[in-house]
């Protein structure tokens, strides 16, 4: 070993020696077409390795043999350029490259590949595209933007969840989200309220890649069956180091109102109401001595009660409760500070955010502060070092979920002869509201919920030998959560108890570490072989405590340190572990050819020991057809793709670390201790496995101004791990097995175009759109139906059909002769009266057909507009608050305004039943609840001004954009609930879409900003 | 090439260092084998099931309440926001109502766990067996009985051996196979069973248990059980067997016989000193549904779910001292509003599930009824319940109705109603005793889960 490098070491020497005296200096300036200098472009001399990079200032200095003739200098980002040396002084100014996003560079699992390499699907997002979006939760910002990948709030409460599905749902009763990999790293997603994802930043993300195909996502193996999405944050570029401040102020309103009863209209119709329930009892509340007992007597008697201090007869109050519920004064405020740069050997990214967004809702805010900083090192022309670190801290103000009485759109139940406050100022309460007044959740209650996320991890690359370069990185992201929760004794929860408190605390750690080697190679310019091989571990874990008390002395001592009595408490941890190892290949002949395979064997803790292991494969093939010599030479097609792919993906998510075994869990009575039975034993539990075939054209036409692709796909999920219902007499309700099949196909259509590529006039779109059919093919042996009617909802499971489709009585309209609600009977035709006698249908679906987005940006001199349409078509949504406020008066909630279409004498030809206080007339759940949930909508508009060099330079800054952005801006439905992007958090799962239930409308948002550069 | 051995070391050290951290294990819960392999744990498991029994789908509140609410007969009004005890109330429920769904499940569950305890019978310490193997068989015997009552016809609608009664399960289940799947028996079979269980009990039982089941709970349970069957000796002996354990007695005022919690009251074996066997409740653990829904925001209820009518009141003599414990109030107000009964006042209250008094009554009717005098002789027993409870003078003579009546007031709204009503042949709200509105619903899950081996009671 010593000989060789003394021989090489020598060698080396004589040739440095023999090139210095045959060489001479060249130097000279990089700039760009603005004549701003151009930092770390290389510089060779043509056909040798002789080269260097250009300076922070643009400069360079080289000595190149006497034999040299031409210098070239490549730069990401530009244009190469070719220069002849024609003296010792070589200056050069670079073009912006035209890159197609054909050549751009994707993440895919443990690599990078350029985009016409790829044999799988992946969807790109840029997070310029998405910058400065004021959503809290940054799935929200990819709304529309992908092909295949649905993105749904579930109501606009400020910062919480938000559900994705990537080519539709895959599993029953496991997860059927993506996994989120930050940085090369699987992060957390547990917390005990919101989401673990609003503690990113969006405006440090770099980009996302969501691997929707079998093959891109298999190298995931057990955790992939339903997509990746890989977060790449931002890193730094040597060269001068560039600050950037963005500041945005804005203000939001809810996307729609609801209009409700007023207090005459509520007066007339629970009075007819009431009329009539007498009259089907057989008495005329109206003929004297017939008044008392009657329903009448009684609705009055409670409209005197509601009515608190004011008469209800005359109209004296009329409260819109609705108005009530929202903040009026709801404001947006951002700042973003970021600095990035460095030298040839270290690179930096570093930002730091604060932002605080109210929300449309009373008591509704969420705030983050968030730092970032990455760094990379190159220790050696071998070694390269570096760290990413994430740090964040969020506050939430969150209010109940929707089926709480506090959720401040309960209001809308309360009657609007009531009035807000007493003849003293104080709020009502029941007995005078009808329900809890959700007012006092304003004053009466306090609320907060703290997280602090550390998300980092340290990497080295080392370069082993030409081609092959071992890396290693080391993960770690910690979560603390802190949720406290005090209620007055005039709170719902502190009443009766002279106040409630509850303290929870939460801790989630992971830790991961991946090692794997890369090896890239080309053999006699026609062979393109590259490969990864690895491992990675993974450990969960998480702590969770809480203590609740009551009997507070005053409210401002609201810490249960000032509990009379602590009521209850406790505190558990949880573990889990995975274990994998993989490998991939690709192999790419004569720039035209590719094939790719992989695998992954994964193991799980979550497993019995018989199916812990599992393997993951996955091979994909392209042809670059645009390659071949008979298309070579096309003027219209510039480039064209066939490609195909097979693989296996699992899921383990979702079920609880724990459901393989039989269970004992603890129980209290009498305070003491007991031990109960809660799980059936399952030792045979194994993953789910999806099985995906997707078939894709790729094209380009016209130098690939107009690009896009087209995507068939069949995933096909089997062992569908379920909760099957048992025979109650067991002493169990459900055991958890692998059950069941269900496939998801579809299409996909992605078309980019650059209409107009002017000097100053730039207008480009890009447009998405799919198609999904979702399908439960087997469920437990022979069972075809897994009924949902509970009385409000219908989300059933049938063969068949679509998960979660609503199965339940259908809705035949009112009898015209007597204001009866009709439903039909199981020949569809014949109707009933008596819902217990109405036939079953299907009368809806909650998954949509169709999902786009259409994006258009464009550009005149220094103005920017972008604005994205999105929609979706073909779902339905289900109001489960239909039997409270769509009943015809049944009971004392306020009623919406449909009802006053109601049916009120023979003849009268309408939807909507007799109105009959008490009797229930139409109430149960049935298609009557169930509407078209299509929409497209404004989802975000984008008007931007870049200010000319001219005043910048002024100003002595590099840039200054002035935007307004818009998110929510309008919407087109036909849906009359009040929005049709919903469902309902409290029940909000799997195979429980579609539902509304005094479920907030999204935001609606216009915010101002200003972003400067330096 | 030194480096790569190394790197290749350290890799493939780092993956098979890993593989022993795939083995896991709850910290929460314990296997089955060790939950059932001990004296301690055992007793722990008897204590889960008395959690069992306590919850408030079952003693916890729901199966009283809905005896009440099927028994109504314009005495009360179900007045709250929940659709389900509402369509007991009006007598048209769903299969699907979520509350008797549970009440199926969580019952079922009990009973397994009865099961469990009876299976790991051997690992108890000789001295306590008998104790615990009575305190299975009582709630076993004790669950079975509630269920028979609302889930299928009564007993006095006669044809006990064709009208459906129970699944019996008496093993517990350690995995779901063939033998999981278990038609109804017949109303005959189930009472067998019953009688059965809370016999062996009775046999048993310690005289004295602290807060759990004694010999005294199971011999009141049988006095019911007896009376549903119409065999009033055996409700007479039973109750009289009640009375002569001695464990209870009757206070003045009334009102001391609820609303009786640890926090007032040191000792526990006496929380209510009437109490024959009560569901224990406090802040800590247990639920009280009968609270919830019967009581008002202001004592930590809801806002006053179930209203007591006017016709209730009417029964009363108006100097009855029970009456007191009626109060008006609604959401936080006390003093204007509808009728609320007081025996459910105040939150974290043990829950009486059977009292002394009614033994007393159990026993003069039963007494009367045959013409006999055990224990003692129907006007005394009467006229002492009448001179501790209602504090009125004594009556020189009665007839079945006063007794009846007496009964019906001095149990009122305890979770007797419907089952009184359906012995003793009552029509309720315009519904004959043995309609087919008055029994609960299979749930419809249940139905679907067995394979439809459980069949649906007439009229669902």
């Amino acid at each position: 070993m010593r000989k060789l490098k003394l021989l090489l070491t020598t060698v080396l020497f004589l040739c440095c020696q023999f090139l210095w005296s045959q060489s001479r200096s060249v130097t000279g300036k990089v700039s760009d077409a603005t004549g701003a200098p151009v930092s770390g472009v290389s510089v060779v001399v043509k056909g040798t390795s002789t080269g260097t990079v250009t300076s922070a200032d643009g400069n360079y200095s080289l000595n190149v043999p006497a034999s040299a003739t031409t210098l070239v200098f490549s730069s990401l980002g530009f244009e190469t350029r070719e220069m002849d040396i024609s003296g010792p002084l070589v200056n050069v100014t670079l073009n912006t490259a035209e890159t197609s996003s054909l050549d751009e560079v994707v993440i895919v699992g443990y690599g990078t590949k350029i985009k016409k390499d790829l044999t799988g699907n992946i969807a790109q997002i840029k997070g310029s595209e998405v910058a400065n979006t004021p959503v809290a939760n940054f799935n929200q910002a990819l709304q529309g933007r992908a092909a295949g990948v649905f993105v749904e709030a579930n109501n606009g409460k400020v910062g919480e969840g938000v559900k994705i599905r990537i080519r539709g749902s895959g599993s029953i009763s496991a997860a059927n989200s993506p996994l989120y990999v930050v940085d090369g790293i699987p992060i957390n997603e547990g917390a005990i309220s919101g989401s673990a994802l609003t503690d990113i930043n969006l405006n440090d993300i770099e980009s996302f890649d969501i691997l929707k195909d079998a093959s891109a996502a298999a190298i995931y193996g057990s955790r992939a069956a339903n997509g990746v999405v890989l977060i790449t944050t931002k890193k730094g570029k040597s060269g001068k180091t560039q600050v950037n401040v963005n500041a945005q102020y804005g203000f939001n309103k809810p996307t729609n109102n609801r209009e409700f009863l007023n207090a005459a209209e509520y007066v007339e119709l629970f009075t007819e109401a009431a009329i009539n329930s007498d009259l089907i009892d057989g008495i005329d509340p109206r003929t004297p001595g017939n008044y008392a007992g009657s329903w009448l007597e009684y609705v009055e008697k409670r409209f005197t009660r509601y009515a608190g201090h004011s008469d209800w007869r005359n109209n004296e109050t009329d409260t819109d409760w609705e108005s009530l519920a929202y903040n009026d004064n709801s404001a947006t405020k951002i700042l973003d500070l970021s600095a990035s740069g460095g030298n040839d050997k270290t690179r930096f990214f570093a930002s730091g955010s604060y932002s605080d967004q109210e929300g449309i809702l009373i008591n509704n805010a969420f705030q983050r502060m968030s730092g970032r900083l990455n760094l990379e090192h190159d220790a050696t022309h071998r070694l390269k070092i570096g760290m990413n670190m994430g740090l964040s801290r969020t506050v939430a103000n969150r209010v109940t979920l929707d089926n709480g009485f506090q959720t401040p759109l309960q209001m809308v139940a309360l009657a609007p002869i009531t009035p807000v406050r007493d003849l003293d100022g104080n709020l009502y309460n029941t007995p005078t509201t009808t329900y809890y007044n959700g007012l006092f959740e304003i004053d009466e209650v306090k609320r907060s919920s703290t997280s602090f996320r550390n998300l980092g991890n340290l990497f080295l690359n080392y370069n082993l030998v030409k081609g092959l370069v071992f890396k290693s990185e080391l993960g770690l992201d910690i979560q603390n959560q802190n949720d406290d929760y005090y209620g007055s004794p005039l709170s719902l929860t502190g009443a009766g108890i002279n106040g409630y408190g509850l303290s929870e605390w939460y801790r989630g750690t992971n830790y991961n570490t991946n090692n794997y080697f890369n090896y890239a190679t080309n053999i006699k310019d026609r062979h393109d072989v590259d490969a990864t091989l690895g491992m990675a571990f993974q450990k969960y874990s998480s702590q969770s405590a809480w203590v609740e008390g009551q009997d507070f002395p005053v409210d401002d001592l609201n810490r249960l340190a000032s509990a009379g009595e602590i009521t209850g408490g406790s505190s558990s941890a949880s573990e889990s572990s995975f274990l994998s190892y993989f490998l991939r290949t690709n192999y790419k002949f004569d720039d035209k050819y590719l094939l790719s395979l992989s695998g992954r064997i994964d193991g799980s803790s979550r497993f019995g020991k018989d199916n812990r292991y599992g393997f993951f494969p996955a091979v994909s093939a392209g042809w670059i057809i645009s390659q071949e010599s008979f298309l070579a030479n096309s003027d219209v097609l510039s480039f064209l793709k066939l490609r195909g792919s097979w693989g296996i993906t699992g899921n383990a998510e979702g079920f609880g670390n724990f459901s393989q075994l039989g269970l004992w869990g603890a129980a209290k009575y009498n305070n003491a201790s007991g031990l109960i039975p809660t799980q059936l034993a399952n030792p045979e539990l194994k993953w789910e496995k999806s099985e995906q075939t997707d078939i894709g054209l790729d094209f380009g036409f016209f130098n690939n101004r107009l690009s896009g692709e087209i995507d068939y796909y069949v995933r096909n999920t089997r062992d569908l791990i379920y909760n099957v219902p048992v025979p109650g007499t067991s002493g169990f309700s459900t055991q958890l097995v692998n059950i069941g099949a269900m496939k998801n196909k579809g299409y996909e259509f992605v078309l980019n175009s650059e209409n107009i590529r002017g000097r100053d006039f730039k207008w480009s779109s890009s447009f998405n759109l799919s198609f999904n059919e979702n399908k439960v093919v087997s469920l437990d042996g022979d069972q075809t139906l897994i009924p949902g009617n509970d009385g409000r909802y219908m989300n059933s499971l049938i063969v068949g059909e679509a998960i979660g489709v609503f199965y339940g009585p259908k809705y035949a309209g009112v009898d015209p002769a007597n204001g009866d609600a009709l439903w039909f009977l199981d020949d569809g035709k014949t109707t009933t009266n008596d819902y217990n006698d109405a036939g079953d249908f299907v009368i809806g679906n909650p998954n949509p057909d169709w999902i786009g987005g259409l994006n258009n940006t464009l550009s005149y001199k220094g103005i920017e507009l972008s604005f994205l349409f999105q929609g979706v078509w073909g779902n339905q949504i289900q109001n489960g608050a239909g039997g409270f406020m769509s009943t015809g008066a049944d009971w004392f909630d306020n009623q919406t305004r449909d009802q006053l279409g109601r049916w009120q004498k023979p003849g009268d030809i309408t939807d909507i039943p007799q109105a009959r206080f008490y009797y229930s007339n139409g109430t149960g759940a049935s298609s009557r609840y169930v509407y078209d949930g299509s929409y497209i909508r404004l989802k975000s508009l984008n008007l931007g001004y870049n200010l000319p060099k001219s005043v910048t330079d002024k100003l002595k800054i590099s840039t200054a954009r002035i935007y307004v952005m818009g998110v929510n801006l309008l919407t087109f439905t036909d849906y009359e609930g009040w929005d049709p992007e919903v469902n309902t958090d409290y029940r909000a799962g799997n195979r429980n879409q579609g539902a509304d239930f005094y479920s907030a409308p999204q935001i609606k948002s216009v915010t101002f900003g200003l972003n400067l550069g330096f | 090439m030194k480096r790569y051995i190394l790197i290749a070391v350290a890799f493939i050290l780092s993956a098979t260092a890993c593989n022993k951290e795939l083995d896991i294990l709850p910290q929460q819960s314990v296997a089955e084998e060790s939950a059932l392999s001990s004296d301690a744990n055992v007793k722990k498991v008897l204590n889960g099931a008395y959690d069992a029994i306590g919850s408030g789908s079952l003693l916890g509140g729901d199966m009283q309440l809905f005896s009440e609410l099927f028994a109504a007969n314009g005495e009360i009004r179900w007045e709250g926001t929940y659709n389900q005890p509402r369509e007991v109330w009006n007598k048209a429920i769903l299969t699907t109502n979520s509350f008797v769904n549970s009440m199926w499940l969580e019952a079922y569950s009990a009973i397994n766990i009865s099961n469990n305890i009876l299976s790991a019978i051997d690992v108890v310490n000789e001295n306590d067996r008998d104790r615990v193997r009575g305190e299975a068989h009582f709630i076993r015997g004790l669950m079975y009985f509630e269920l028979v009552k609302l889930f299928a016809k009564p007993y006095s609608a006669g044809n006990v051996s064709s009208n459906l009664g129970l699944p019996i399960v008496l093993e517990p289940t350690r995995a779901i196979n063939e033998a999981s799947y278990v038609p109804r028996s017949t109303v005959e079979q189930t009472y067998t069973q019953i009688l059965s269980d809370l016999s062996q009990a009775e046999t048993l039982l310690p005289e004295t248990n602290s807060v759990y089941a004694q010999k005294v709970a199971a011999a009141a349970m049988l006095s019911r059980v007896y009376l549903q069957m119409a065999d009033y000796e055996g409700a007479r002996d039973a109750a009289d067997r009640a009375i002569s354990y001695g464990r209870q007695t009757i206070v003045t005022p009334y009102a001391k016989a609820f609303n009786s919690s640890r926090i007032l009251e040191t000792d526990n074996a006496s929380a209510s000193p009437e109490d024959i066997f009560r569901i224990m409740v406090s802040s800590q653990d247990g639920s009280n549904s009968m609270h919830l829904y019967w009581s008002i925001t202001k004592y930590g209820a809801r806002a006053g779910d179930v209203s007591v009518l006017q016709k209730h009141l009417d029964l009363y003599d108006p100097a009855d001292k029970r009456l007191a414990l009626f109060y008006a109030g609604a959401g936080n107000t006390v003093g204007s509003g509808p009728i609320r009964n007081g025996k459910w006042r105040y939150n974290y209250s043990n829950l009486p599930v059977v009292r002394l008094a009614e033994m007393y009554l159990t026993r003069a009717e039963a007494n009367f009824r045959l013409g006999t005098s055990v224990g003692a002789t129907p006007l005394q027993d009467v006229n002492y319940i009448r001179e501790k409870h209602a504090e009125l003078p004594p009556l020189a003579a009665l007839d079945l109705d006063d007794i009846l009546l007496e009964r019906k007031l001095e149990l009122a709204h305890e979770g007797q109603g419907i089952h009184d009503a359906k012995r003793l042949k009552l029509t309720v709200d315009g519904f004959a005793f043995d309609a087919n509105e008055l029994v609960l619903p299979i749930p419809e899950r249940e139905i679907n889960a067995s394979n439809k081996i459980i069949i649906q009671n007439e009229g669902y």
